[in-house]
């Protein structure tokens, strides 16, 4: 059957075009919009000009043998077994590097072609060894496909001569195997690890019969640059780059496509199952936020899930000094609702609240809130986002009326400069860091605002960027000296600002921005930046044709992060960056469903679609389907909560998935606050630092366990679809809807579809998204509505939600938080890429190893000073709390700067953290805190506390794991 | 309620203020930041700090004293709707 190829479709679109993310067309789509029409074997088809004649034949449904070929890299044009016959032309061209021309007669299948091939795969066998049957390829091997359809029967060259079947197999990576003898040197994991990671970690070493692959300068993997993405893996058409899980359990034989739960990219992987049994997690090339490929975690890291300790059973105490005892399902829900109804009775109906997860679905997000605001009756709900992007929403909903980021991340290869702000995307959003180095090397600018010299300013072959090494604080000090250059150079976007946005507003900023004090010279001793460069970033952002800005948590986490959130509006507004591809403003999310939980109404003073609770006919919309009355005044937030327990009027806490008591500032307040509390209901995968504070412990279910959505960064909403039963019988939303029956509000779903609908009839924003649609888009990227049946890819291309663009004055403040005599140097937290936020999922994993602690990089004049040496102790005082890590001695950040993780609980990142914050959102300031660091010999007094408090709680609980092993001998596999 | 608590939302308090000083005089900034405590605090942490204004109106430096008042108008006439 011919297909007949649309160019103006460039990607995979389930029900609108015919092309397959499971096959592998050969060569990369072309984005021509010329059209070119060939015949291949006869067979007419039509293409964008720029198509290899592998790809438009692929396309006609001829497949041309092929090995050092695929869709995802560029032409090559090395193993010459995609060879066909050119009416008019000489020879033998391969079809991968050969582009169509019009009226092209190409033949794909002749005698001589067969002949051809033949000798060629017989040549490559007779260097490889004959060990099909025990090969973990074996069913999956592309040579094996191959040598199958070229019909080599004979080698005729023998196995005696020189050979490679000897070479040494490298282990080193614990998630898979390099076997050179396997290898038939195609280079596609070369061209995989520069062209889709950019890493460019692999080589060919040597020359003729002695090139072989090797990382770095022939290093063992994991002392090499590889970063362990998969993307050669996945690449490698023989066995020679293996999954050791696929070696030790041999091929999948079913899968299942679903999305990833660590970061905010939101992958698409294919969980490749065994039965029930986990074999690997592949990147799906139909995903459209990362077109196939992957990252450590996602790859790699979910051995977690079946770790053995994961908590099975509910558990309950009376008290965090007693041993957990092990309950069925309906003693443990009916002790928490008798506890939170008890609470209530005495405290009053405000005393209790809850967390919803940014790691679990939407469905089971929202029914949180909804437990929170109807079972509970008050409106004390809150996220982590409370700790990460509260900010963005505060900020963008103010300049732009919607709170999330403009674009698609594909939009980022139409952008002419990127400006990064406070993100570190090839650590912590590794696939989009990938898309954005593949656009460097393309040639666009970079601009990077950071205390630290981040990766992205390393790209191979990706330019020179500017980086403003700004002290930490004096980010709002900066988006301003930035504004005023553009604003007084006239590299202003009038008619952007005069068509679309609100003419007071931006005659009140301009007047504010133009004045000197925000110019780069003035600012220049707040922020430490040389004003040149300033000027300079300001001009190419301004004048690049398409600037686009990506900002984290270095911008949100500040006593100014809605402010800067706020600043960053202003600069696209100024130059028109709004409302087109390459351009807007993009907060990279952390987690996975961060996006997604703000979404939802996690919010204590919005229900879901950021619908304000004190407007009654949002109120009444809601009260109409839940059929209680809605608190119209809102609840308090994840810190008030902590203060409010502190001081004895908040008595009881259901959290689901978020571990606080790690990852919130000022651990000895947070812990304080969770003492404080009567009642602490934790739903979590394992004992987390929160749960060690619990009386209720339900068991979680991990995202392989339920079926749902998440929402990613660029507002995707993305299927997650079970492919194991949860270890503990019930998904998560099915646990909350347990709880709030047990108090009293009937809640009855049948699947999580069924939340999705009740979501899309209460938000504007959701009314068009439902089950069937996101099967049949494979995604959907909200708003979507009857304006916009299939979703929305760039947000604001015609209007606001609030009409006209809105400036806003940002005037900077500095931060209490400074350095001082006592306490001289400023510490700013971050993420590496191996581990994930507070750790419990991939400490359980061997990404450990490649990070085993956290660890305090200064700069060697600070340590100079101190008579500090990479891998002394340090002690790190600040004004709330004292830790100890080893020291690691860096250049990345200026003198006067510190930088540490936050991914292991006994390294105390968060007893030094203030809970200074966010003036719009209480959004802690993680970023800033004075410390002052000396040479130590033992641990601080909270890490001893800490270690005993584990031992402690981890005693309390082994007898009741001990007991759910018995009872559930089979539930773990 | 402790005085941490209270400490703290003094300290916010005067953190909105500071961000909001560029919206003019002292009515339009305390405008403002009343409605900033209206449309973001939880009711008990604005019953919180109306009762301390209440109770030590000299403890308190003219714009928080003017954003709490303000805040206590809407609050009063929340609980008195107009019949």
């Amino acid at each position: 059957m011919l297909h007949y190829y649309d160019p103006s479709i460039q990607s995979y679109e389930p029900g609108k075009n015919g092309l397959n993310p499971d096959f592998d067309y050969g060569t990369p789509a072309s984005v021509s919009e010329t059209l070119v029409s060939i015949s291949v074997d006869g067979r007419d088809i039509t293409v964008p000009e720029g198509t290899s004649i592998l790809r438009a034949s692929a396309l006609a449904g001829i497949n041309i043998p092929k090995l050092c070929a695929s869709d995802n890299l560029e032409a090559f044009g090395s193993c010459r077994l995609c060879a066909v016959e050119i009416e008019g032309r000489r020879g033998y061209p391969a079809s991968c590097t050969t582009p169509v021309a019009e009226g092209m007669e190409v033949t794909t299948q002749t005698g001589q072609l067969a002949k051809l091939r033949r000798n060629i795969m017989e040549l490559y066998i007779s260097d490889h060894p004959l060990d099909c049957l025990t090969c973990p390829a074996n069913g999956n091997c592309e040579l094996q496909d191959v040598a199958g359809a070229v019909g080599l029967r004979e080698v005729r060259y023998g196995f005696e001569g020189e050979n490679h079947l000897d070479a040494e197999i490298d282990d080193s990576n614990p998630y898979f195997s390099f076997d050179p003898s396997k290898c038939i040197v195609c280079s596609r994991c070369v061209r995989a690890c520069e062209e889709v990671q950019g890493t460019f970690a692999l080589t060919i070493e040597g020359r003729g019969f002695d090139s072989k692959v090797a990382a770095s300068q022939n290093d063992p993997f994991m002392d090499s640059e590889c970063v362990s993405c998969g993307a050669c893996v996945q690449a490698c058409p023989t066995s020679t780059l293996m999954e050791k899980s696929v070696i030790d359990a041999g091929q999948p034989e079913h899968s299942v496509v679903t999305t990833c739960a660590y970061c905010g990219v939101g992958c698409s992987f294919k969980a490749e199952m065994k039965g029930d049994q986990l074999i690997r997690m592949v990147p799906y090339k139909g995903g459209e936020a990362n077109h196939g490929h992957s990252c450590v975690k996602g790859r790699f890291a979910f051995g977690y899930a079946t770790h053995d300790d994961r908590i099975k059973e509910p558990m309950i105490r009376d008290s965090i000094n007693d041993p957990w005892k092990v309950v069925s399902w309906d003693e443990a829900l009916a002790f928490s609702a008798k506890k939170l109804k008890g609470i209530q009775a005495k405290y009053g109906r405000e005393s209790i609240g809850g967390i919803t997860s940014s790691r679990c679905t939407n469905e089971e997000t929202y029914l949180v809130q909804k437990l929170v605001r109807a079972a509970f009756g008050n409106n004390n709900t809150d996220t982590c986002a409370r700790v990460c992007h509260s900010p963005t929403g505060y900020g963008l909903k103010t300049t732009l009326g919607e709170s999330a980021g403009t674009q698609t991340f594909d939009s980022v290869m139409k952008a002419d400069t990127i400006m990064v702000i406070g993100a570190n995307p090839t650590d912590a959003h590794p696939v989009f860091g990938s898309l954005m180095r593949k656009r460097l090397r393309q040639g666009a600018k970079l601009i990077v605002i950071d205390p630290r010299r981040i990766d992205v300013l390393n790209t191979p072959h990706g330019g020179e960027g500017i980086h403003l090494p700004l002290r930490p604080g004096t980010n709002v000090a900066i988006v301003n000296a930035l504004a005023h250059v553009i604003v007084t150079e006239g590299l202003e976007d009038n008619d952007f600002i005069n068509s679309r946005c609100d003419t007071d507003a931006y005659n009140i900023w301009r007047s504010f921005i133009a004045e000197e004090r925000n110019s780069p010279e003035a600012m220049e001793a707040v922020t430490g930046v040389a004003a040149d460069k300033v000027r300079e970033a300001a001009r190419l952002y301004a004048q690049a044709g398409n600037g686009a800005i990506y900002y984290g948590l270095g911008v949100t986490e500040h006593s100014q992060g809605s402010t800067m959130v706020m600043g960053i509006a202003n600069l696209a507004l100024a130059t028109g960056n709004i409302g087109k591809e390459g351009g807007g403003v993009n907060p990279l999310r952390g987690q996975n469903n961060v996006q997604g939980s703000c979404d939802m109404g996690s919010f204590p003073h919005e229900l879901p679609g950021y619908q304000h609770v004190n407007d009654p006919k949002v109120r009444e919309r809601f009260q109409s389907v839940w059929g209680v009355p809605i608190d119209d005044e809102p609840g308090l937030r994840i810190p008030n909560m902590f203060d409010a327990a502190i001081a004895g009027t908040f008595k009881a806490l259901y959290v689901q998935g978020e571990d606080i008591a790690q990852s919130d500032p000022n651990t000895q307040h947070v812990e304080a606050a969770l003492k404080a509390l009567d009642c602490l209901i934790v739903q979590d995968i394992f004992l987390n630092e929160t749960a060690k504070f619990a009386h209720v412990l339900l068991p979680g279910s991990t995202f392989l366990e339920k079926n749902g959505t998440f929402t990613n960064a660029e507002r995707r909403i993305n299927r997650v679809r079970k492919v194991m039963e949860p270890i503990a019988g019930m998904e998560d939303w099915q646990v909350t809807m347990a709880l709030s029956n047990a108090l009293g509000y009937h809640m009855h779903y049948n699947h999580p579809s069924e939340i999705m609908d009740e979501i899309a009839s209460l938000t504007p924003t959701f009314t068009g998204v439902n089950y069937d649609k996101l099967e049949q888009l494979g995604s959907i990227q909200w708003p979507c509505n009857d304006e916009h049946p299939d979703g929305t890819p760039t947000m604001h291309t015609a209007d606001f939600p609030i009409g006209k663009g809105r400036f806003a004055v940002t005037e900077y403040l500095a931060t209490e938080e400074r350095a001082s005599r006592r306490f001289p140097l400023l510490l700013t937290t971050g993420r590496i890429l191996s581990q994930y936020n507070v750790g419990a999922q991939t400490r359980r994993t061997s990404n450990s190893d490649w990070h085993e602690e956290d660890v305090l990089e200064l700069h060697p004049s600070d340590a100079e000073l101190r008579g500090v040496k990479d891998g002394d102790w340090l002690g790190i005082s600040s004004r709330v709390g004292h830790t100890v890590l080893r020291a690691k001695l860096s250049t990345r950040m200026l003198p006067g700067v510190v930088y540490t993780t936050f991914h292991h609980p006994g390294s105390g990142a968060n007893v030094v953290t203030t809970d200074n914050s966010d003036w719009a959102t209480n959004c802690p300031e993680y970023k800033v805190t004075a410390v002052q660091v000396e040479k130590v010999s033992q641990p601080s007094d909270w890490q001893r506390d800490f270690v005993d408090f584990d031992k402690r709680q981890q005693a309390l609980l082994k007898p009741a794991m001990g007991q759910q092993e018995g009872s559930h001998a089979n539930a773990l596999k | 309620m402790s005085d941490q608590q209270l400490n703290n939302l003094i300290k916010m308090l005067d953190q909105i203020i500071a961000n909001n000083r560029h919206h003019g005089d002292e009515d339009k900034v305390t405008d403002v930041a009343a409605d900033h405590l209206h449309k973001f605090w939880a009711r008990s942490m604005k019953k919180q700090v109306i009762a301390y204004a209440n109770e030590n109106p000299e403890a308190l430096s003219e714009l928080p004293r003017m954003t709490i008042g303000k805040l206590a108008c809407v609050a009063d006439s929340k609980e008195q709707p107009a019949s």
